[in-house]
């Protein structure tokens, strides 16, 4: 067996950033630091609102390594509407469920939420370079709006009245300063901006040691979370496999609290519990590492996102365990919350003030993903003997108990609702709803068919409603349009700059109405949302509900954006 | 009981036992099987319980 790690099947283009013209200080808009998954993906959501960004990016190509691996159903959504899911679809490999086994018996084969209504997996497992890389594609169409810095890093953050002085350094050694009026953070775990700064992420920090491995390994296996705990092959630890695109499996197991993890991460000693793994599930095809290195669980975040005109987003915010595939996810969910406030208030559509909700609901988001995180690091690397033992009595009796094997679950990552948020319609009739996604949750994904302004149908999901920098507004009832005090609001609205999609929702095909309309012919969307004829749903930009009404008037639809927006002398309830 | 409150006893024993120490949870474990017999008030169903814990073991 050969020790030697052999290089990924994947170009990884050495990229540079254009010449820089002159010396002076240069003055931007917007400076995102870190063009990792989070940075990358906010610029393609402020660029696609057309809002220009200079992404500053230490290495010169995409990631190296194994990191983030599965993409969740929200982040896809989020992805599609930035026009960016496309190669990352046709690449993934679609998944919707898992098996656990205790030594070399089944004990739980779960299913993630899936139903006829969705169009999007509810994850895929892909390559985080992959998805990078598919994110530098997406910004192509925008190279007016996105400036790519690779090979450039950010050495000093200095803080200023209206702005952020950087001092970046290029990949020849020059310094130069840039002058920001927005900073977003988006420099991973250890981001210099944090340090800079001198904030310091809170919270648990986990015993467990894991070793993370990458091998290329051709096997018919289907794509699913595989999880052993006390393996024949492996006594005592826990094994965890991903299959990803290129035949690439990723590997995962728990070192013993005995090891000396240095020793452990040797390839000497992975490659063969690796092979004794492989032999025991009946893999006899040759495979190759490609990638090995160590895990240790975090349970941290920042107690606040927004400092001045440095707002955080990621790893640098908020560092949360491996085990239910929160990181990469939460970062895309952090930036697509924070694009479309900083949009609006650049474009002078809302007080700054908006950019605290940022903070409110992603720390809010952070603590509910830590929370369910640290559940799942409990179970897959016990902190305690308590853990340990208890893990041990679920895992044996799961074999003929199904009512225990819920706790093997191994509760993967779900979209955030922001429940007591200060950017939500706090005034509206949520509670009155019987159904459909509360107040501050993502929308619920069902077929519609849609009717073009020259009549011309197609099939549309609702979640792909939703237009990046623009409030999406679904009106139930009989009619093609809006009933006309609302369908007023919404043209104020336009008027004054405000990005707004307003979209009957009818029962039955009204031909051409000089304006696109929706239909919902068995009233199945209507029945999901709880919705009755007058019914409105208000959405926003990030596809989380801003509010729902059994009934709206236009002006209470005005009034609850001045709320929203900062415009009004009435504060926003937090 | 639904899953979630499953998880969430669940973890507080798991918290519990910890806090106690090895050396004291064995007797925390006697305490709350104690208790749990009182509660479930039933002794053929406890013989069975019993019966069925030392089946692994």
């Amino acid at each position: 067996m050969t020790t030697e790690l052999k290089p990924y099947p994947f170009e990884f283009i050495k990229r540079q950033a254009r010449p820089r013209k002159g010396s002076e200080t240069e003055h931007h808009g917007v400076v995102i630091v870190g063009g990792g998954v989070a940075g990358l993906t906010a610029a393609l959501a402020l660029a696609v609102q057309g809002i220009p960004s200079v992404v500053i990016e230490a290495d010169d190509s995409v990631c190296f390594g194994s990191r983030a691996i599965c993409i969740s159903r929200r982040s896809l959504e989020i992805f599609e509407r930035l026009g960016a899911v496309g190669e990352i679809l046709e690449k993934g490999l679609p998944w919707t469920g898992g098996r656990s086994y205790y030594r070399n018996q089944e004990v739980l084969h779960f299913s993630m939420p899936h139903d006829a209504n969705q169009h999007l997996p509810p994850m895929i497992n892909i390559e985080q370079y992959y998805i990078e890389e598919y994110l530098v594609h997406a910004l192509e169409s925008y190279s007016e709006l996105a400036d790519i810095r690779w090979a450039n890093r950010v050495t000093g953050v200095a803080p200023q009245d209206g702005g952020v002085m950087l001092d970046v350094e290029q990949e020849d050694g020059q310094p130069y300063r840039i002058q920001a009026d927005w900073v977003m953070a988006c420099d991973g775990g250890r981001s210099k901006v944090r340090e800079a700064l001198g904030l310091h992420l809170q919270g648990t920090a986990y015993e467990g040691i894991y070793i993370i491995a990458d091998i290329a390994l051709k096997s018919a296996l289907p794509t699913e979370r595989l999880a052993w705990f006390d393996p024949p092959s492996n006594p005592g630890s826990t094994i965890l496999m991903h299959k990803q695109p290129d035949d690439i499996w990723r590997i995962d197991y728990q070192i013993r609290d005995d090891e000396d993890p240095q020793e452990a991460v040797k390839a000497e000693n992975v490659l063969p519990r690796v092979q004794a793994h492989l032999e025991m599930i009946g893999e006899t095809a040759e495979w190759s590492p490609l990638w090995i290195s160590l895990y240790k669980a975090n349970a941290l975040t920042l107690d606040s996102y927004r400092h001045g005109r440095v707002l955080f987003a990621g790893d640098a915010a908020h560092l949360v365990p491996i085990f239910g595939v929160r990181g990469a996810n939460s970062a895309i969910d952090d930036v697509d919350n924070m694009a479309w406030k900083l949009a609006a208030v650049m474009k002078g559509r809302a007080d700054p003030s908006l950019l605290d909700s940022y903070s409110v609901e992603r720390v809010f988001a952070a603590r509910e993903n830590l929370r369910q995180g640290m559940k799942s690091t409990e179970f897959m690397a016990p902190p305690t003997f308590a853990f340990q033992m208890m893990r041990e009595a679920v895992l044996d009796l799961a074999l003929d108990t199904p009512g225990v094997r819920s706790l093997i679950n191994p509760r993967q990552t779900s979209a955030i609702h922001y429940e007591d948020s200060p950017a939500v319609a706090a005034g509206d009739h949520d509670a009155r709803f019987t159904a459909g996604p509360r107040r501050g949750a993502v929308l619920q994904s069902a077929p519609l068919r849609h009717v073009d302004a020259q009549g011309r149908e197609s099939t549309v999901h609702v979640t792909q409603l939703v237009r990046a920098g623009q409030f999406l507004v679904l009106a139930f009832g009989d009619a093609a349009g809006l009933p006309a005090d609302l369908n007023q609001a919404v043209a104020s609205l336009r008027e004054s700059g405000l990005g707004v999609r307003a979209l009957a929702v009818c029962g039955r095909e009204q031909g051409a109405s000089g304006d696109e309309y929706l239909v919902d012919p068995d009233g199945k969307v209507a029945g999901l949302y709880g919705a009755q004829a007058g019914g409105v749903y208000v959405v926003r930009p990030d596809g989380h509900v801003f509010g729902r009404w059994l009934a709206l008037r236009g002006q209470e639809l005005v009034d609850a954006f001045a709320v929203l927006l900062g415009k009004t002398t009435q504060r926003r309830s937090a | 009981m639904n899953d979630l409150e499953l998880d969430a006893v669940y973890t507080e024993l798991c918290r519990v036992l910890g806090e106690a120490g090895e050396q004291k949870a064995l007797t925390l474990l006697g305490r709350f099987a104690l208790l749990a017999m009182l509660e479930i008030d039933d002794a053929d169903r406890l013989k069975a319980l019993i019966a069925r814990a030392a089946q692994s073991a």
